[in-house]
């Protein structure tokens, strides 16, 4: 057998969190990330091709109307799920990018219509980046470390795979100064996910109302956003949102780590 | 396989038919076989359904697969009731009881003889059953609910036709949920949850503890319930397959395979060969990240934190393999109705075979030093037990059932979609194997060590399996065939079925009066089947071990309460 070069042993001593492999780990090419208006093209819409898309979306997060005579396509990225339907359906009204859905600080912001133009597409901050700001916005807010509890509300688990994954060795969030707690008394961070269904909502408000002020909420996934797939049904309250107030939402379904840190560091900026 | 096989009839399927019809005769509406291994045999009176099921779970040797209930008053007058037993040992068959029941007057709510205490597995369906459909069954012990919490009316069942999917119903008076109490002297209780200390999804543990040991243990579950089913009712068909990969995240492919094969049946379409060996290797990437990652936690939870973040290291590289193969990391999307929406061509199979056999040396390492150590060995071993009777009679399923030496496995037993030409196991094809494999079924305890061990022999069966399959793929390119979802026969139904990494999940559909809707979904996955082992699973062992047992069982919330 080949000698094993010591910096790929699993059982070596090498540092697995090496600088130079997350700068380079950004999402895969194919990465279904942000969904988005297609280039705009000056062409006014046709209704039925709207129609058609919005009949597509399952967690209903693509709408067509018209306003002042004109037509009018939004779409809610709380709500998507990021399966591309839409994109398959309307290639000339929906593409799915590689880069991941950004968090925002208001649910209008979710929302994007498509007569007015995309905002610009920042580049994409790579883990290590965003883990290095999120650090230094700890440092100077706090003065110490950030206290997370995690508190799934009605998740498919799929969210929770990739909180935990930010502990792995590789995401490390540890040495950017976040710390997962056990109890919603020693959090400043409650990290939401899933529906908020029915028979957790006592759960979550009493988790709540057990964190010490100042507390933020950060709503994670679709389905803590809007409700997802799962929309608002009976056993479903359509998001956190309509059981504790969010200070931070984190589209995705679900959200990678990278957009998780990036949720984080909106985060801090709520702590006052 | 060819399409006309899909329409043709199990050669088994004969033989059932007829004993059944001799043991019972004019008691019975009718027997007929469907779906090729689908045996339906109606009873003529709802009181015939324990005898009924006993006679399939003894003399057929059927498995309770699923009980399935579904509202069928506006169609035929009546509840319908479908208990559903696979027979598995090379028969690959399943027989389904078919009882009405009748709505009865308003004053008293329709009942059905329960089988609880003949078949304790089937305790929690019908507890299920009470809650969303109102029916009671006679005889259950266990008159809690389960799904809806005790702020739900007690008279609302929200999988009745005449609910409606949005009602946001008022909170009722809060109804008591009355756990066992152990009393004693030196007993107290431990009430943990729903929301835990670590990253994981929501439950309640209540702990009857005598000193560390604990005495008695009650789960109590569905906090994430979601209304999965009665949501798929208002969805169209190919909505509710990324529905079906949302029931538990962590096993998107297994659900959404199974779903898949339930419409696919009804429409009668075979998908591609090569569509069905990429939902093969789908589904082994996805038991192999996921075993990795209990394994970890397994570690994590005895204090060894080393092995814990070298098997996450391994897990984070299969995710990103996942995310470069399919898109996500988490494999959502790899199905399609009809076939599979990724395709696997050669440049992606050489990163796939590369991929997991660096891991592969890796993880044999790792492993390696885990065994090695007395201390992680010494906290798996004879903790957790669950012995053979008990796992049988709960009907546990899976890495649980073949950690307990139940010797059972839907990807061989009800061979599906690509596993009908792939070896499960490809090192067990010699006599010697074979016997080898026999003496180690036999010799496994039930214990975390037992479990721990059957996982790290599928990590490796997996692997190998991947990589036979990626050598073998079908050189047409097709990936897909026409589902025709408008035009599916109303009423028409069809079990699905495949082995997750947690064990076997059953989707069950029938096909809705709308163009491209269904009527009902019903899903079973394997955490639904084996929550109840936690309980047996820790009796006489310490508060502490709690953690590490609950992780070697590796059940899903999200799948359960659904």
């Amino acid at each position: 057998m080949k000698k094993k070069d010591p910096h790929h042993d699993i059982l070596g001593d090498h540092v697995e969190t090496d600088k130079r492999v997350l700068d380079r780990a950004r999402s895969a090419p194919n990465f279904r990330g942000d969904v988005a208006f297609a280039k705009a093209d000056a062409r006014p819409l046709d209704p039925d091709l709207c129609r058609q898309v919005e009949e597509v979306c399952a967690p209903r997060a693509i709408a067509s109307r018209e306003v002042d005579g004109r037509f009018q396509l939004t779409l809610d990225k709380g709500r998507c799920i990021m399966c591309g339907l839409c994109e398959q359906a309307a290639p000339t009204l929906f593409e799915v990018q590689s880069g991941f859905a950004r968090p925002v600080k208001r649910r209008a912001d979710l929302v994007v219509t498509r007569q007015s133009d995309n905002a610009p597409y920042a580049p994409e901050l790579s883990h290590e980046e965003l883990g290095k700001r999120l650090s230094e916005k700890i440092t100077k807010i706090l003065g110490r470390s950030l206290a997370i509890r995690e508190v799934d509300a009605g998740s498919c688990n799929g969210c929770e795979v990739e909180v935990a994954a930010l502990n792995n060795a590789i995401y490390d969030i540890e040495r950017f100064g976040v710390h997962f707690v056990a109890s919603p008394r020693h959090a400043d961070v409650l990290l939401v996910t899933g529906v908020g269904s029915r028979n957790m909502e006592s759960a979550l408000r009493r988790t709540y109302d057990a964190t010490p002020d100042p507390k933020v909420v950060v709503a994670v996934g679709a389905c803590a956003s809007t409700g997802g797939i799962f929309r608002d049904t009976y056993a479903t309250s359509g998001g956190i949102g309509n059981i504790v107030p969010v200070d931070v939402y984190v589209p995705g379904c679900p959200p990678r780590p990278e957009a998780l840190l990036h949720g984080l560091l909106l985060a801090v900026d709520r702590i006052r | 396989m060819t399409n006309g096989e899909v329409a043709s009839v199990h050669s088994g399927a004969a033989n059932r038919e007829s004993m059944l019809l001799e043991a019972f005769g004019k008691r019975l509406v009718s027997v007929h076989t469907m779906n090729w291994n689908e045996v339906h045999v109606h009873a003529r009176s709802k009181e015939d359904i324990p005898e009924l099921c006993l006679y399939v779970r003894h003399e057929l040797k059927g498995k309770l697969a699923t009980i399935i209930c579904s509202d069928e008053r506006r169609v035929t007058g009546a509840f319908v009731l479908r208990y559903a037993f696979g027979i598995g040992g090379g028969e690959d068959l399943f027989v389904i009881v078919t009882a009405r029941v009748e709505q009865g007057d308003s004053a008293s709510p329709p009942v059905f003889p329960s089988i609880a205490l003949l078949l304790p597995a089937a305790t929690l369906y019908e507890r299920e059953i009470k809650d969303m459909f109102g029916l009671i069954p006679e005889g259950n012990p266990d008159k809690r609910p389960l799904t809806l919490h005790e702020r739900w009316p007690e008279d609302v069942f929200p999988l009745r036709k005449e609910f409606e999917l949005r009602t946001k119903v008022a909170n009722a008076q809060n109804r008591d949920y009355r756990f066992l109490k152990v009393e004693g002297e030196g007993v107290s209780e431990i009430p943990v949850g729903p929301v835990h200390a670590g990253i994981i999804e929501p439950g309640h543990f209540r702990f009857s503890v005598l000193g560390e040991i604990i005495v008695n243990l009650e789960t109590r579950l569905f906090y994430t319930h979601r209304g999965v089913e009665k949501l798929a009712e208002d969805l169209r068909l190919d909505q509710v397959l990324l529905l079906s990969e949302r029931i538990s995240g962590d096993e998107a492919v297994a659900n959404s395979s199974a779903y898949c094969q339930a419409v696919e049946k009804v429409a009668g379409v075979q998908p591609p060969p090569r569509a069905l060996q990429i939902r093969a290797v789908c589904a082994e990437l996805e038991r192999v990240y996921n075993h990795l990652g209990t394994l970890a936690g397994l570690s994590t939870d005895v204090g060894f934190a080393y092995g814990a973040a070298r098997l996450n290291i391994l897990k984070e590289r299969m995710m990103r393999l996942n995310e470069q193969v399919t898109g996500s990391r988490l494999l959502f999307g790899v199905n399609r109705l009809g076939g599979v929406g990724v395709d696997m061509p050669s440049e992606k199979s050489r990163l796939v075979k590369g991929t997991i056999d660096t891991i592969l040396a890796d993880f044999n390492r790792i492993v390696k030093l885990l065994r090695n150590d007395s201390s992680v060995m010494d906290r798996l071993r004879g903790t957790g037990t669950i012995g053979p009777n008990d796992a049988e009679e709960m009907g546990l399923l899976g890495v649980a059932a073949r950690s307990s030496g139940l010797d059972i496995d839907t990807r061989r037993d009800h061979p599906y979609g690509g596993y009908r030409s792939i070896t499960i196991a490809p090192h067990y094809d010699t006599p010697r194997h074979i016997t080898e494999h026999e003496v180690e079924m036999a010799n496994r305890r039930g214990d975390v060590l037992a479990r721990f061990e059957t996982r790290v022999e599928e990590v490796v069966n997996s692997v190998n399996m991947i990589d036979e399959v990626l050598w073998d793929l079908d050189s047409d390119p097709e990936l897909l065939v026409p589902v025709p979802r408008e035009t599916l026969k109303p009423f028409r139904h069809a079990l699905g079925y495949a082995e997750s990494h947690r064990g076997q999940t059953v989707h069950w559909v029938m096909v809705g009066e709308e163009p491209d809707s269904l009527f009902r979904y019903k899903v079973r996955t394997a955490s639904f089947a084996n929550w109840s082992a936690i309980e047996a699973a820790v009796l006489n062992d310490i508060v502490a071990d709690f953690p590490f047992v609950n992780k070697s069982l590796d059940l899903s919330y999200a799948g359960n309460d659904l």
